[in-house]
């Protein structure tokens, strides 16, 4: 029988992974675009990206997750989604893209704002163009300033993807679950507490790792 | 010619006007010391000059070649890249980049602003100004493991490193203890005798005296009076010039 589980955690912590590993995929990218955008000069720019920020940060991830897969049918009667396994999944993952995107856009501005206008005055008068100031300058210490927030934000969305049960997307704990109709146990769900246990050690490790990789300088 | 001409440069922050005319110039070989009170616009004329602020008004001219005019087209990025490298610019607070070594910190603009740049010319220039700054012993620490003053001349070697015409230093001891100001003074000092054409802002007034050829008085905006050093530091003509100096006196 804990073969079996153990077996069948894997498979829905599989799902787990596919979400947390694809929501970061895109998000980090969104995320830098977003907080470009939020210290933008431009109002038209700034305020709408500021007030979408807010908007997502202020209400919880799984009313954004309701909204997203049902939102399209009742509101425009077009689902958007199918009814299928992978639709629920798309829905799930654009939901945690936009949640997280935004998340991290704000950490990645305290990170950019946080850096001494000195840093980019050394560089203008050295001659460098904006893009090499940021490159070669700015970003790895932006990095090194945001690895704490980071990595905290990051194991947070280990556990996050747990709500993406709300609209059935298969993951561990909604596999965990399954046992209790199946097989009357409720071990297997508390069982799925050690695999959130075993990833989120690991993700800490890795961020130990580039923490201490860029204590090489301050 | 002139190395440098500025001419009635002038630059206001919101609606207070912080230079109201500067005009100076002065020769290569030169170097020039600015002094005057906190607040009478001596960073924001460097500041003009490297394009790190735009004048509202006036011209400066490097080697007869005019390089900015307030009523010019508006310069692109790429030209106002071109033409502050005419100028280097030494901070107070030094702003290396922390990531990097010293002799990264001094390769670095030269190796990524040069087309096909020759990274080992590049070096071996970079470790014979870090040489001349008394720093050959320290190429390869990171800035948060270096003195203020050490720190200080990697900024100068730094800067000396894209040749510019003339280097600009403002306040280059004022954040650093008591006890290392010499250290950099010397190299400044040093930099004066092999003729680099320099404008030192400083509050070393004996130092302005001894080493540089000319003294300019800044206050309120504009310049009280200018002079050879020892005539406008020993005998200013102008009762400000005084009143400032004296305020210094007896230090
Ligand atoms: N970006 C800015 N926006 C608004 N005001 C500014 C700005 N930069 C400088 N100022 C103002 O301009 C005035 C002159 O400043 P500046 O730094 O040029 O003086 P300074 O002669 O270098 O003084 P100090 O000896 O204290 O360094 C100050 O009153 C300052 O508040
Ligand atoms: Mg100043």
């Amino acid at each position: 029988m804990f073969l079996t589980v153990t077996l069948s955690l894997l498979e829905g912590f599989l799902g787990t992974i596919k979400l947390f590993a694809l929501t970061l995929l895109f998000s980090l990218p969104l995320g830098l675009i977003l907080s470009f955008g939020s210290m933008e000069k431009l109002g038209v720019i700034k305020y709408p990206i500021r007030f979408l920020i807010w908007v997502i940060r202020g209400t919880p991830l799984m009313l954004q997750l309701l909204i997203i897969y049902y939102g399209p049918g009742i509101f425009f009667g077009v689902n958007v989604w199918g009814g299928s396994a992978n639709g629920r999944f798309a829905a799930a993952l654009v939901a945690f893209v936009i949640n997280y995107s935004c998340y991290f856009s704000e950490i990645f501005r305290g990170g950019i704002q946080s850096i001494p206008v000195g840093q980019y005055e050394a560089g203008q008068v050295l001659g460098m163009t904006k893009r090499q100031i940021f490159f070669k300058v700015v970003l790895l210490q932006v990095i090194k300033r945001i690895v704490p927030p980071m990595s905290n934000e990051i194991i947070t969305l280990v556990k996050d993807t747990s709500l993406a049960r709300v609209i059935a997307v298969y993951e561990i704990i909604w596999n965990g679950q399954a046992f209790i109709k199946s097989s009357g146990i409720i071990w297997p769900l508390f069982y799925t507490g050690a695999f959130y246990l075993i990833f989120s050690g690991l993700l800490t490790l890795l961020f130990g790792y580039i923490e201490k990789k860029l204590s090489y300088f301050r | 010619m002139s190395i440098l001409e500025v001419s009635n440069i002038q630059k206001s922050f919101d609606s207070e006007t912080i230079l109201k005319g500067i005009s100076f110039s002065m020769e290569e070989g030169e170097s020039v010391s600015i002094i005057g009170s906190s607040g009478s616009g001596k960073t924001t004329l460097l500041r003009c000059l490297n394009f790190l602020e735009t004048p509202d008004e006036g011209t400066i001219s490097v080697r007869g070649e005019q390089i900015f005019d307030a009523h010019g087209p508006v310069l692109k990025p790429e030209e106002i890249r071109k033409r502050r490298l005419h100028f280097g610019m030494v901070f107070q607070q030094f702003n290396l980049f922390p990531q990097y070594t010293a002799l990264e910190n001094v390769m670095l603009a030269p190796k990524i602003t040069t087309d096909s740049p020759d990274i080992s010319q590049i070096e071996k220039n970079g470790k014979e100004l870090l040489d001349q700054m008394g720093l050959s012993d320290r190429m390869n620490n990171y800035p948060h493991q270096l003195s203020g003053g050490q720190q200080q001349r990697v900024a100068i070697a730094r800067a000396l490193a894209l040749k510019p015409d003339i280097l600009c230093f403002d306040e280059p001891t004022s954040a650093l203890d008591p006890e290392l100001t010499g250290e950099v003074l010397k190299v400044i000092r040093g930099l004066a005798e092999q003729k680099t054409t320099m404008i030192i802002v400083t509050h070393e007034m004996t130092f302005a005296r001894d080493v540089s050829d000319k003294v300019i008085f800044m206050d309120g905006g504009v310049i009280v009076e200018q002079g050879e050093s020892h005539a406008v530091i020993d005998d200013p003509k102008e009762e400000r010039t005084r009143q400032f100096l004296a305020s210094y006196s007896g230090v």
